[in-house]
Formats: C-alpha cells, sequence, structure tokens
C-alpha cells in the first residue's frame, strides 16, 4: 500500500477541514480527489506531500509510519512532490528552477544537465531553458513545474488541480502529462479537480470528498438558500430566483445537492411550451464522460446535468441550444 | 551671497586639491560605517529572518520592540553606550571610548534594528508557496532558508543600503563615543560640527558635499535596487 490512513484529522482554528477514519491509496495508480472548493483536497494533498501536519491520527506511507518530525519527513519528501495549483518558479532561468532539487540531492553536475534537458523535453519545454520564471504563460509555468518535479524522479506525484489555472489547448497537455509519466515511469498519482469530465478521462480510481470526510458520491450543483413554503409546496430558494423543490427541512437557510443524472432536459424547439416548472436556459459545455453526456447548461446558474448519449442525439442538443430543465423533488438533496 | 559662493568654490578647490586631512576624514567615515554596517547585517538579517519564519510567543511585541527602536536618537545611544564603556562602567576596562570601535558599537546598536525590521518586512513580503515548492522539491531548513533570503534579497539589500545611509549621516553618537579626534575618530559629520563652531566653513562645505554625493549615490543605489525588485 502506497498510503495507509488511519483516524487523520486536521483541524484548524477549532474547525475540523479533514476527517478520514480509514483511507487507502495503492501503488500505480491514477487517483483522483473530487469534490467542491473547501472539501479538504488541497489539505489532504499537502498532507499526502508531507508539507502539513495531521492535527491527529496515523499516515503509513509505504507501510512506515510517518512520524510528522521535520527531521523524518525529509527522506519522505524525496520520493513525494507535490505540484501546486498555482505553482511558483523561483526568480531565476528555468534551467536553474529545474536543477534545485538535483543540487538538493546532490546530483554531479555533469548529470545534471542531462537530467534537466530530458525533463523539460517530457513537458515541451526545452526550447525555454534560459527563459525566466516571471517570462511564461500560466500554463508554461505548469509545463515547468512539472518538469521541475519530474527531475527529483519522485515515485509519486500529487497535483493539486493541475489545470484550473491554464486554457483548454494547455490543459489537454498537461492532461497527456500526467497519463504519459504514470504509463512510462510508473509513478503514482493523485490529482484533485473539481472538474469532473477531466476526472473521467485521467484517473482509475475517484475519491468523493465532502466538507472533509470521504463520501459514497460526489455532490454536484450545491446551492445555498432559504427554504420557503408557497402553497403548500417547499422550495429552497437560490440566488432568490431559482426554486428548487425539497422535502422534510424546516424553513430557514440550508445548503442543497442536485443530482445530475436526476435533472431533466428538453430542447426549447421540442418543448410545448412555457411551464412555471421548468426552467429557461443555454447549453454552454457538452463533454463526453464515459457512456453519458455531461451538459453543462447556464439558467442564471450553471447546472450540470448527465443524460445519456442517445437521449442527446434524440433531442438535437447542442452547444448554444435553448434548452428548459426540470428539478424533480428526488433529485434534490439537503445536505 | 558672496559668502555662500567664496565657500563654496573653495570647497570645490579643496575636493579637487585630494587635500589630506579631507580625505582622511572621509576615510574613517567610511571605515567605520563600512564596519557597522556589515556587522549590523550579520547581526539583524539572521535575526530578521528567525523572527519572521518563527512562530513563538510574543512575536508581535518583539516587532513592537524594534519598531519603536527604530525611532531611538542617536544622543541616547551615545549615551548608554558611554554608561557602559567610560572609566567608570561595566565595560571601562576595555578602554573602548574614545575609539574607532566605541563609535562602531553604537552605530551598530543604531541600524540592526533597522536590518532586522526591513529583513522581516522582506521576508513576509515572499509568497509562502517558495517554501513549499523548496520544501516538496527536497529542500532540507538551511535550503529552504537560502531560497527564502535569495527571493527577498532586493528587500534585504535594500535595509543594507539605508542603514549605510543612516550611519554615515549621524553624528551622536560619533561626537559622544568618538570624541572627534583628529586622523582618528574624526568623522565627516563630526569635523563639520567642529569646523562651523570654529566659523571655519571651507572644509566643512566640502565635507558636506562629499557627504550629498555618498547620500545621492546611496539612494541612487536603494531605487535601482527597488526598482529592479518591482520588475
Amino acid at each position: 500500500m502506497l498510503y495507509d490512513l488511519r483516524g487523520l484529522k486536521k483541524i484548524y482554528s477549532g474547525r475540523t477541514v479533514l476527517d478520514l477514519p480509514e483511507l487507502s491509496f495503492q501503488k500505480g495508480k491514477i487517483y483522483g480527489l473530487l469534490g467542491p472548493n473547501g472539501s479538504g483536497k488541497t489539505t489532504l494533498l499537502s498532507i499526502l506531500g508531507f508539507l502539513n501536519i495531521p492535527s491527529a491520527g496515523d499516515l503509513f506511507y509505504n507501510g512506515r509510519r510517518v512520524s510528522f518530525t521535520e527531521k523524518d519527513l525529509l527522506p519522505f519528501r524525496k520520493e513525494v512532490v507535490v505540484v501546486d495549483q498555482h505553482p511558483i518558479l523561483f526568480s531565476t532561468t528555468v534551467y536553474k528552477n529545474v536543477e534545485f532539487g538535483l543540487k538538493v540531492r546532490q546530483v554531479p553536475k555533469f548529470r545534471r544537465s542531462r537530467i534537466i534537458q530530458a525533463s523539460l523535453e517530457r513537458v515541451g519545454m526545452r526550447d525555454f531553458m534560459h527563459a525566466r520564471g516571471g517570462e511564461l504563460s500560466g500554463g508554461e509555468n505548469q509545463r515547468v513545474a512539472i518538469a521541475r518535479a519530474l527531475a527529483c524522479s519522485p515515485r509519486v506525484m500529487l497535483f493539486d488541480e493541475p489545470t484550473a489555472s491554464v486554457d483548454v489547448n494547455h490543459q489537454m497537455v498537461i492532461e497527456e502529462i500526467i497519463r504519459d509519466l504514470h504509463s512510462r515511469e510508473g509513478i503514482s498519482i493523485i490529482l484533485s479537480t473539481h472538474n469532473l469530465s477531466q476526472a473521467a478521462k485521467l484517473v482509475q480510481e475517484k475519491i468523493y470528498l465532502f466538507e472533509g470526510r470521504a463520501s459514497a458520491f460526489t455532490h454536484e450543483n450545491i446551492y445555498h438558500g432559504p427554504v420557503i413554503t408557497e402553497g403548500g409546496r417547499r422550495y429552497c430558494l437560490v440566488r432568490e430566483k431559482f426554486p428548487f423543490p425539497v422535502n422534510g427541512v424546516e424553513d430557514g437557510p440550508v445548503k442543497i445537492s442536485i443530482d445530475p443524472a436526476s435533472i431533466e432536459i428538453r430542447n426549447v424547439a421540442r418543448a410545448p411550451g412555457r411551464s412555471e416548472e421548468w426552467l429557461n436556459g443555454r447549453i454552454y459545455q457538452l463533454t463526453l464522460e464515459r457512456d453519458r453526456i455531461r451538459i453543462l447548461v447556464d439558467v442564471g446558474i450553471p447546472l450540470n446535468i448527465l443524460s445519456s448519449a442517445g437521449a442527446c442525439a434524440d433531442m438535437n442538443l447542442s452547444i448554444g441550444e435553448s434548452v428548459q430543465i426540470r428539478c424533480p423533488k428526488k433529485a434534490v438533496a439537503v445536505i | 551671497m558672496q559668502f555662500f559662493q567664496d565657500s563654496f568654490f573653495s570647497a570645490l578647490l579643496l575636493i579637487r586639491s585630494l587635500d589630506p586631512d579631507l580625505l582622511n576624514v572621509v576615510a574613517v567615515s567610511l571605515k567605520v560605517s563600512a564596519l557597522s554596517t556589515l556587522i549590523a547585517s550579520l547581526l539583524g538579517i539572521p535575526l530578521g529572518f528567525t523572527i519572521s519564519t518563527t512562530d513563538f510567543r510574543g512575536k508581535r511585541a518583539v516587532i513592537t520592540f524594534l519598531n519603536t527602536l527604530l525611532a531611538l536618537p542617536t544622543v541616547v545611544i551615545g549615551l548608554f553606550v558611554y554608561l557602559f564603556i567610560s572609566r567608570r562602567g561595566m565595560l571601562g576596562e576595555l578602554g573602548l571610548l574614545y575609539t574607532q570601535a566605541a563609535i562602531v558599537i553604537g552605530q551598530v546598536i543604531l541600524i540592526v534594528p533597522i536590518v532586522t525590521t526591513f529583513t522581516i518586512s522582506a521576508i513576509n513580503r515572499i509568497d509562502r508557496r517558495y517554501r513549499q515548492t523548496a520544501k516538496t522539491l527536497g529542500a532540507d531548513r538551511i535550503q529552504v532558508a537560502l531560497v527564502l533570503l535569495r527571493e527577498a534579497r532586493f528587500g534585504i539589500v535594500s535595509a543594507v543600503v539605508a542603514s549605510f545611509g543612516r550611519v554615515i549621516s549621524e553624528i551622536g553618537i560619533s561626537m559622544m563615543l568618538g570624541g572627534n579626534a583628529k586622523g582618528f575618530t574624526r568623522t565627516m559629520t563630526t569635523a563639520m560640527a567642529l569646523e562651523y563652531d570654529k566659523g571655519e566653513f571651507v572644509l566643512a562645505v566640502a565635507l558636506g558635499l562629499i557627504l550629498m554625493t555618498i547620500s545621492l549615490v546611496v539612494n541612487v543605489m536603494l531605487n535601482a535596487i527597488q526598482g529592479r525588485a518591482a520588475s
């Protein structure tokens, strides 16, 4: 087992941000940590990267218990590298940035140059070897950060939202690099993302986190709003405008999650007419997710919908299409 | 006006003639100030780094105390150090009073808070991701510290340059602890005060011009460093 977590907790200012009674990661796999913002993904990654000390519990790495004293962490850190969501490059050249980890590991100078060039080549940044960190774009920065980590020959690479701050082109390149690192180098990879389509394409095992706890499934379409009663029916009114039916809760503020697979969608062009139950919106993203299609619809708030490929074809859905959506009671869970 | 012009042109001629007395005073000033700045930097930079990167009880109080020391008048430092190194003082046996070493001690006390607080501020401004990045790449404590110092280098050099500017232009410590002995502890500022007392303005104006030139050079360097840091 690569990592074994037992009763691991992280508490900041009295607030528990991570509470994982038991969790394991196997060697040689690509794991995806999924969950909304604030679910504890980054905190977990920083603990797995030995950069953050848990408040309670045990962490075993390769069967060895991690004691979390600065001196003991050093050998672990030489095997595990974290690549930040917004990586920062030292204010020197790309070459010297990649060289840093090698110097720390006392790699002889004659070998360093070869490793640096090979690492930059792997991420397609060899031509930028003499550029300074500040001269690069967000995507290039991310790629150099990956090369810098790769040069250290890690056994495990941890990526925090690796494509969150890059454009679509760099996103595809980075996904390809991560896939390649896993298949060619056999590096174990754990990445955090809230992009479910990315997770579907890239990861072998998914771990859902919600409010610091491992969850059986991911909570999607999370919104806040007050519960109101109108005409004998209860709604959670999101942003004072969008009513979603809820069951079994008192009036007052709640947080809801809407199951994307249970949301009904229809093409306006084929719809029988306006109805109060249906919300009007427009499709702005369609992504193939294994055998289903993920539809991102803007109804005034963004909503993720999962539908079968056949249903989408029948409705003739495409990007920019005007659609209507309806959330049945069963789709809405109070969390 | 005539008096000013005469003094000014005579001072320029004195500088041009490379008068030995003038050069001696300038050399003492530069030597003492450079040594004070060096010692204060060796003490203040590690101190500032430690305070900035370590969490301990009373950290805020320490920083407040250091900030208060920034406003300490030179005559107060001169007085306290005098009480220690005068013949009747605790360190009287060392015979430090009216030596260049005494001036250096006083000036170090004057600028250690400057170097320390500037270093704290420079390190605090460094993005926390530098430390995390160095750590995750396998750096030990010293290597992490070197990364932070490197990233904060412009701020730290500014601290050193500003401190040098402070000591080269101070008079209270040099006068009280150095004693203004000709050829030995006479600095530019104490010589200027003496010449003023004597009503001899030529040497005073010449020293004033040199001091202003040094201040100008220091400020140009400071601006260049800060400009580079901003870019």
